[in-house]
């Protein structure tokens, strides 16, 4: 056996049956990300527009006393499920994801790079596998509380303030939905941000590579659909394949008049390239040709 | 002997941690040891001489002229840093040429420095290895070549013996001795006492970020009135030459060592004990093996003065 | 301007230029700098995608001076010369410090302005270069029926002067940000992204408060309608004032870069 197979950097020892391995990882990486001054003040903001669409949810219920409201307005509060897309699925929202992952994702697997510090993951009776679940249960904790949180509280709230169980007749499986889409919205820029995280031990070289890929993927397409009129050019756009996705859940009509199964295999192939990646990226010993 | 480095009332704050305090030293030619244990503030220190930090309050000069933003005078000056970083994709050639041609020399002089800096450092043979895949060793050498290659008079060590082999630190520990010979100014930073005393007997005891002690060993030793020294003898019949010892009173106390002959004796007048100490010898026919003082180090005197 | 003045002015030229080619060397092999120089090529790929397309559909093609005018420059000016910018203006410093590799340069005799300015003109340098084969190739590929036309290859040199000139303040602003900000990627993403987009919508005098307009200014004003995404409400200054204000905003920035990193302690995290 070669050295770097067996070296200083695997545990050797028996492999326990302990509860949740990963979890220090988690717990730690969120401690971690907590500690950022900006993002002390960003995170909060980003809950803002569930606050906003909260209230939109109360005064839905009580549309009588806004008669000044317009027409538009009026119907954008008749809560149904695009109600729920327009939140979870808009640009604006994926938009503060991204930001959300710059923040708690892009030093994940970089910081670890940088500073030789998977040598001592490994050395410790911990697998490859709860390795890579802690760190995307960091992202995932923070995209649930943007996403999966204000999409269930939303859907309670209509409830609580409705005071019938009209809304849950009228849509049974809308919380099935904003599962669905929240789990897939959280994967995919999990395995997204790992991905690129893996790729440098510059967390600066990496915040860009997230935001520029985000950007510039939407530029392609507009420029590509200004050119040629064609709407599959959208499948370039990172955006445009999530909100793609996101109208299937909701039972919505998709935003681009391509089949939405196109967008789920874009998203896909990411994930799985980024898995590859990862799996060649992360290993306890590095060797320099 | 001329004052080369001075410092007058130095002081350094890192917000509220305080990282050194009313420094005020002259420093001469020759090795001296900054010696002090981790978070000390003798890499403070050393930055603060080196101008890479800019101090709260006090100053500092090299040679009667201040080095903070005086460039001209790193010509003069070589750096050792304690911190393993490097540009990391750079070959160990092009890392020395490149920081040589910072210096303003022409390509056949940087080329004949760096040469004889790998070969100094013994690098010659992985000159032309990315510096990413030597080792802690390699990488320790080639900060100690980017320090020496364009023959400073003035060389600050910061840690220069981590991450080498005891054949590597008796080699660079050599070489730093040989540039006192040159008449050279050399500091040196260490946590680990044997290294410095190995090297000099100036030392700077900075603990804290205060200056504990500075000057030569052995009489920061003879200063300590007030820590008894202690005294190992080795002979045929420690319990004989102790109750001799006992009716003393500058003896305080009295050990019997791990071996069955030993005594340890502690006592608060040295020049007195070792007076008397012959004729106690011939009075009642000991026989002695040996006689050490096992204090008499850098060891005890910085245990002492930390404690204190 | 008295001897003294001339030998310190002469002093600085030479470790500027130490300064820049160790650090022109060492940016020309790093990763990072292969891995950019892909991202600039992105367009080349977008103009081989676009000349070939009526090849495989039968329909006819676009004029291919009014994609690279319209498409090709406008996107390396919003979107590509922002992203290099904001990467290697802030490395300059932040790369140093973040590396712990400042001492060894702040140990030479070479001041520290001219450390700076080295390794601004670098990168910039470099930026510039990737940037301009990009944009270089994309025009080929795209006029590759009508390169023997000359007059427009005056248009190829003009674009590549201003995305030249935006790359330079560009990087000068991002240089500055990297010598003050700890954390320089977040301003320069509310800085590119946000305030350059958002203030070409204000009419009148606000918007020059923006880079952005003085690069449009040397440019021909695009007609309104196709890609009128990219380009915004713009009223223009003239070529002379665009040019005097890009190169002033460079060289404070710069001052103030050097300025910040002389003065400046940067503590090493550990």
């Amino acid at each position: 056996m070669t050295i770097k197979e067996k070296g200083y950097a695997h545990w050797d020892g028996e492999f326990l049956d302990k509860k949740f391995p990963w979890w220090p990882i988690t717990r730690y990486g969120i401690k971690l990300t907590f500690r950022r001054k900006q993002f002390k003040f960003i995170f909060p903001l980003s809950l803002l527009p569930a606050v906003f669409f909260l209230a939109g949810i109360y005064v839905s219920e009580r549309l009588e006393d806004f008669p000044f409201f317009g027409r538009e307005t009026v119907e954008f509060l008749q809560i149904n499920p695009s109600y729920f897309k327009a939140y979870l699925a808009s640009s604006f929202m994926i938009f503060l994801i991204v930001i959300i992952v710059i923040f708690c994702g892009s030093g994940l697997i970089c910081d670890d790079l940088k500073h030789n510090a998977l040598q001592l993951y490994f050395s410790r009776p911990i697998k490859k596998k709860d390795y890579f679940f802690g760190k995307t249960a960091v992202i995932v904790f923070f995209l649930f509380i943007l996403t999966l949180v204000p999409g269930l509280v939303f859907f309670i709230m209509k409830l609580v303030f409705s005071g019938s169980f009209k809304f849950f007749v009228s849509y049974p499986w809308l919380p099935l939905s904003i599962i669905g889409y929240s789990v897939v919205v959280t994967a995919f820029f999990s395995f997204f941000t790992l991905f690129l995280s893996s790729l440098s031990k510059n967390r600066r070289y990496v915040t860009i590579l997230i935001f520029g890929t985000y950007i510039l993927s939407d530029i392609f397409y507009r420029i590509f659909y200004d050119i040629f009129s064609n709407h599959y050019f959208s499948l370039l756009s990172l955006r445009a394949n999530l909100q793609q996705v996101g109208a299937v859940f909701f039972s919505q009509k998709t935003p681009y008049p391509i089949h939405w199964i196109y967008s789920l295999l874009v998203l896909s192939g990411i994930c799985v390239l980024a898995g590859f990646v990862l799996k060649k990226k992360v290993k306890g010993v590095e060797i320099v040709k | 002997m001329k004052t080369v480095i001075e410092t007058k009332k130095l002081s350094k704050w890192y917000g509220n941690v305080l990282g050194l305090s009313d420094v005020s030293l002259q420093i001469e030619a020759g090795i001296t040891g900054i010696l002090g244990p981790n978070g000390a503030g003798k890499s403070t220190f050393l930055k603060l001489i080196t101008g890479q930090i800019k101090p709260n309050i006090g100053s500092c000069t090299i040679e009667g002229q201040k080095i903070r933003n005086n460039y001209h005078f790193y010509s003069k000056i070589g750096f050792c840093p304690e911190q393993d970083s490097f540009y990391e994709e750079m070959t160990g050639w092009q890392f020395m040429t490149g920081l040589l041609k910072l210096h303003h020399y022409s390509p056949s002089e940087i080329k004949a420095m760096t040469k004889e800096a790998l070969e100094i450092v013994e690098l010659t043979e992985d000159k032309d290895r990315v510096i990413k895949s030597y080792s802690r060793g390699m990488r320790q050498r080639l900060k100690f070549a980017q320090a020496i290659a364009h023959k400073p008079e003035i060389i600050v060590f910061d840690e220069p013996l981590n991450g080498l082999d005891p054949l590597g630190r008796r080699k660079i520990i050599r070489l730093i001795k040989s540039y006192e010979e040159e008449g050279k100014t050399i500091l040196v930073s260490s946590h680990v006492l044997p290294e410095i005393e190995a090297m000099t007997k100036q030392i700077i005891l900075i603990h804290q970020g205060k200056v504990f002690a500075q000057g030569d060993i052995h009489y920061i030793r003879d200063l300590i009135d007030t820590h008894p020294h202690i005294v190992s003898i080795k002979c045929r019949n420690p319990r004989q030459l102790a109750s001799t010892f006992i009716q003393e009173d500058y003896v305080l106390n009295i050990h019997f060592g791990s071996a069955d002959n030993t005594l340890l004796i502690e006592t608060n007048n040295r020049d007195k004990f070792f007076s008397l100490l012959p004729s106690l010898f011939v009075k009642y026919n000991i026989e002695v093996d040996e006689i050490t003082s096992p204090d008499d180090n850098l060891q005890a005197v910085f245990d002492y003065l930390v404690e204190k | 301007m008295n001897q003294i003045t001339v030998r310190r002015l002469l002093f600085l030229w030479n470790s500027i230029r130490k300064v820049y080619s160790f650090f022109f060397f060492m940016g020309k092999k790093a990763n990072k700098t292969k891995i950019f120089f892909i991202v600039a090529l992105l367009p080349v790929i977008m103009a081989l995608i676009i000349k070939l397309n009526p090849i495989f559909s039968g329909r006819s093609s676009t004029e291919g001076i009014y994609i690279f005018s319209n498409v090709i420059i406008v996107f390396y000016l919003q979107a590509l010369i922002l992203l290099l910018a904001l990467f290697f203006g802030t490395s300059v410093c932040s790369e140093e410090v973040e590396g712990k590799t400042l001492t060894y340069l702040t140990t030479r005799p070479v001041s520290k302005s001219a450390i700076i300015l080295g390794k601004y003109a670098a990168y910039t340098s470099l930026v510039i270069l990737m940037t301009g084969i990009g944009v270089t190739i994309s025009f080929l590929i795209l006029n590759v029926n009508k390169l023997h036309d000359f007059s427009l290859y005056e248009i190829l040199i003009r674009d590549v002067i201003v995305l030249s000139l935006g790359i330079i303040c560009y990087t000068a602003l991002f240089t500055f940000v990297g010598t003050f900000l700890k954390k320089s990627i977040l301003f320069g993403f509310v800085f590119g992204f946000g305030w350059e987009n958002v203030i070409q919508y204000f009419p009148g005098s606000t918007q020059r408060f923006s880079i952005v307009h003085y690069l449009k200014s040397l440019l021909p004003v695009p007609k309104i309608g196709r890609f009128s995404f990219l380009m915004f409400k713009l009223e223009p200054s003239t070529p002379v004032a665009a040019v005097f204000m890009l190169f002033l905003i460079t060289g404070i920035f710069l001052g103030l870069a050097c300025l910040f990193f002389s003065l400046k302690d940067y503590i090493f995290e550990d």
